[in-house]
């Protein structure tokens, strides 16, 4: 067991290092110079290369890198070149709007996607069941920029209620930054719906064949009874599954909505700091997503190992 | 669906949650006059002197002032200083009286010391005052309201240097100094108060401000913080800033494409569309050191097949929103010239494939290098490229990011033509910087050093603006960059900013909102 362990752990230091060398090496490969960028267009070679001194950045590639590692083992994952503040800040600052909208988009997915897979599995064939599949299909088509400034149009600059953009001016309430989410959340919400409202039928008709819901019927259980009861609680599991996958899917997407709804949130950080080559809050960020999985996965497998004997063996 | 997929599916779920798990829920409400106003990105920095970015100036010329400014039609006049410097009879020394009871933001009392200090810090960190500096013999405080500046050598655009908002000669609190600003204390009419990054910079009115007694003109005279707090919200996707000067939810939006004008003229009275004339002008550098355009015969031949028209059109559209000219300066001012015109928007393939031929063009491939990060500099690239097939010049595209951009033109042995553009400046030697020696493009020639010092040495304003038709005539004869035309911003704001004045570097004081 202590060898199991051991060899988890070494495996996740591992890992991490990779990730470590993998970051610094593709923020590096790119051409682009943050400095460049910084000083602005009217600035001289000369006054640059002054300044990529000061940062550090003329050293040689392997001694900036000694020089990182060195500071994020003590916990410091360095100081953005452009935004005055710690990564460790800026990455604090963003988790915020990234996590609200990603929670009330799948909110809406979830609300969405189940009731309607589930009425298309009942009443399969049917007109009904034809309409929300042909609006599944349109969902996973429609690109989410779209929908936004169209949702925007509507909403924002039409009827004028929700506002087009940002998180709220400074010191508002958290429900008047929620308000400012209802837009964006709901394009991932609905456009990630019909992964749900597909998933959700798919497993309800798996369940619908099953020999227990033969005999619930032949019990004279209600019809409602049947399908709320027996079916969808026995399909919940693979469902809950799929909305967690749609979380994922609209953290890694959500880059595009936060980009057309002014959202700063940790997509747009990573996105803006990719675009001035701000080569701390890259590697920074990157490293605390890559290391912050890694860890987890780690934790999960030890859990495992106490829950299935199996494993320890 | 087995069991390994469940367990899969798990472990990402409750990463995902720890990994976005804390925030921190924002405080109560307050509701002071406030203005939202969309800037075009995230500042740089805060530092007004580290960047000669415009957006920088934009934001920070609110909170720091300079010894002179510009008014309406740019001339320099005093800012912090009390007048115009006394100027010694070899045109060397500049004694600069200060205004007296100007206050810092921390109450203080500016004197002589705090411009000394904060022009020497000019002089070091700031990329114009850099270049300055080579000129400048000494700074000294000469009792607590006066400053004196020495030259080596006569240079005119001195005050000009000194007046611009971009990579500005602000005037810092001399105890705030430091190489990384991290207490921003000028003495301008508002206040830094917070910045958060891509969400907003905050400043709030500053209500110990002096200002000048003069009637308020461009940048100049009296300056008014009307409205209590100015939120710097930055809005890069221009379309997010189209939607929300639409909406209301900005009172000012800055830089929109222009494809939005009929939006914004349909929009009703809620939205005022803006038109600043002549804010800037595209320019395409030539490597005049290493490659296929090192020959100036050859970058001739390029002038001539090149049609400035065509490419204003295909990067501005609606013609509104440009200006097909020679003058490297609008009609009007007081450097407008038409020397080289005849070389201006020629077009002609046939005379430019026989001007290559004659200069022994063997078909090496012209590398123009642009960003789609501004569209109009990729759209004239397209241009460019097929005038150039045209006159039987082959061209070969490098779009790269702007970040890329930047970096590429400093090593000559990457690219032949790259696009950008500059805000038109009051005075020649402010941009582009192709001017100067040493800029990506590296011209350098006897006409130019001979031209441009007897500009650059000439004090008498009225003589300075015919020495610069020598020079415009020198850059159409040698072709170290082509200044394609003059384009016109589009901003807008809402109905409820009343007072606003359409500037090169927006600005916000003496500007009041309604309602609130």
């Amino acid at each position: 067991m202590l060898r199991f362990i051991l060899a988890r752990l070494g495996g996740t230091v591992a890992v991490l290092i990779l990730v470590a060398v993998m970051v610094f090496a593709l923020t590096r490969l790119a051409s682009g110079d943050p400095i460049a960028v910084l000083l602005g267009d009217q600035a001289s070679a000369e006054d640059i290369a002054q300044v990529r001194v000061q940062y550090g950045l003329d050293k040689p590639l392997p001694t900036q890198f000694g020089y990182w590692v060195k500071e994020v083992l003590r916990g410091n994952l360095g100081q953005s070149i452009f935004l005055q503040r710690p990564v460790t800040q800026a990455l604090a600052e963003r988790t915020e709007p990234t996590f609200f909208l990603a929670l009330f988009a799948v909110t809406i997915a979830a609300l969405i996607g189940i009731p309607c897979g589930l009425v298309a599995a009942v009443w399969r064939g049917r007109p009904v069941d034809q309409i929300f599949s042909a609006i599944a299909m349109l969902g996973a088509s429609v690109p989410s920029f779209w929908m936004g400034l169209i949702l925007i149009q509507i909403f924002a600059v039409g009827l004028g209620w929700f506002p087009a953009s940002g998180y709220g001016n400074p010191g508002v309430s958290l429900i008047e930054r929620l308000h400012h989410l209802v837009l964006p959340a709901t394009v991932l919400g609905v456009l990630n719906s019909a992964l749900i409202i597909r998933f959700t039928r798919a497993s309800i008709l798996d369940i619908l064949g099953e020999d227990y819901v033969r005999t619930a019927r032949s019990k004279g259980l209600a019809e409602s009874v049947v399908i709320l009861k027996h079916v969808l609680g026995n399909a919940l599991v693979p469902i809950v599954t799929v909305v967690g996958l749609t979380l994922a899917l609209m953290i890694g997407g959500a880059v595009v909505t936060e980009t057309v709804f002014n959202l700063p949130g940790v997509g747009n950080l990573v996105v803006r700091a990719v675009l001035r080559r701000d080569y701390p809050v890259i590697q920074g960020a990157l490293l605390v997503i890559a290391g912050i999985y890694v860890l987890i996965n780690l934790v999960i497998d030890l859990i495992y190992m106490f829950v299935d004997p199996r494993i320890r063996v | 669906m087995s069991s390994l997929f469940h367990r899969k599916w798990a472990k990402r779920m409750i990463a995902l949650v720890l990994c976005f798990g804390p925030f921190v829920p924002a405080p109560a409400a307050a509701a002071p006059s406030a203005a939202n106003l969309a800037m075009i990105a995230e500042p740089q920095t805060l530092d007004p002197m580290g960047t000669t970015a415009d957006l920088v100036a934009t934001i920070m010329q609110h909170v720091y002032e300079p010894l002179y400014t510009y008014d309406a039609k740019w001339n320099v006049v005093p800012m912090l200083a009390d007048g115009l410097p006394k100027v010694s009879g070899d045109g060397l020394t500049h004694t600069i009286a200060l205004r007296q009871g100007v206050k810092f933001h921390n109450g203080r009392e500016m004197v002589a010391d705090d411009v000394v200090a904060s022009l020497k810090r000019w002089m070091e960190v700031s990329p114009r005052g850099k270049a300055v500096a080579r000129d400048i013999a000494s700074v000294e405080a000469k009792g607590p309201y006066t400053v004196e500046l020495k030259l080596k050598t006569l240079y005119a655009p001195l005050l000009s240097q000194l007046a611009l908002p971009t990579s500005m000669a602000a005037i810092l609190a001399k105890e705030s100094i430091a190489p990384q600003l991290k207490d921003f204390i000028g003495t301008g009419p508002y206040k830094f108060k917070e910045r958060r990054p891509d969400q907003y910079t905050l400043l709030t009115r500053f209500d110990g401000y002096v200002a000048r007694k003069e009637a308020a003109s461009g940048y100049a005279g009296k300056r008014e913080a009307l409205i209590e707090e100015l939120r710097f919200v930055p809005v890069p996707s221009a379309n997010t800033r189209v939607e929300g000067s639409l909406s209301g939810q900005f009172d000012f939006a800055d830089l929109l494409p222009v494809e939005s004008i009929g939006r914004l003229e349909k929009a009703g009275a809620s939205v005022v569309p803006i038109m600043t004339e002549s804010f800037g002008f595209p320019y395409l550098v030539f490597n005049t050191r290493e490659g296929v355009l090192a020959s100036q015969a050859i970058r001739l031949a390029v002038q001539t097949a090149f049609g400035e028209g065509e490419m204003m059109a295909a990067a501005f559209g609606d013609t509104r929103f440009f200006t097909v000219e020679p003058n490297h300066f609008p009609k009007g001012t007081p450097f407008f010239s038409t020397a080289g015109a005849d070389k201006y928007n020629q077009r002609d393939a046939a005379a430019a494939k026989e001007a290559a031929a004659k200069a022994g063009y063997n078909g090496q491939a012209v590398r123009i290098m642009a960003s789609r990060q501004y569209e109009f500099h990729y759209n004239m690239a397209l241009v460019m490229a097929e005038q150039l097939k045209r006159a039987g010049i082959k061209a070969e595209l490098q779009i790269v990011d702007w970040a890329t951009l930047v970096q590429r033109r400093n090593d000559p042995k990457l690219w032949d033509i790259y696009v950008t553009h500059s805000p038109v400046f009051p005075e020649p030697m402010l941009s582009p910087p192709q001017l100067n020696e040493d800029a990506p493009g590296w011209w350098s020639s006897p006409a130019k050093q001979t031209t441009l010092s007897t500009l650059n040495r000439e004090m008498d304003p009225a003589k300075r603006a015919a020495l610069w038709g020598k020079v415009q005539q020198v850059i159409y004869d040698e072709v170290p960059y082509i200044n394609v035309g003059k384009f016109n911003s589009l901003s807008a704001r809402s109905q409820r900013l009343q007072g606003y004045v359409p500037s090169a570097w927006p600005f916000f004081w003496n500007t009041a909102v309604g309602g609130k």
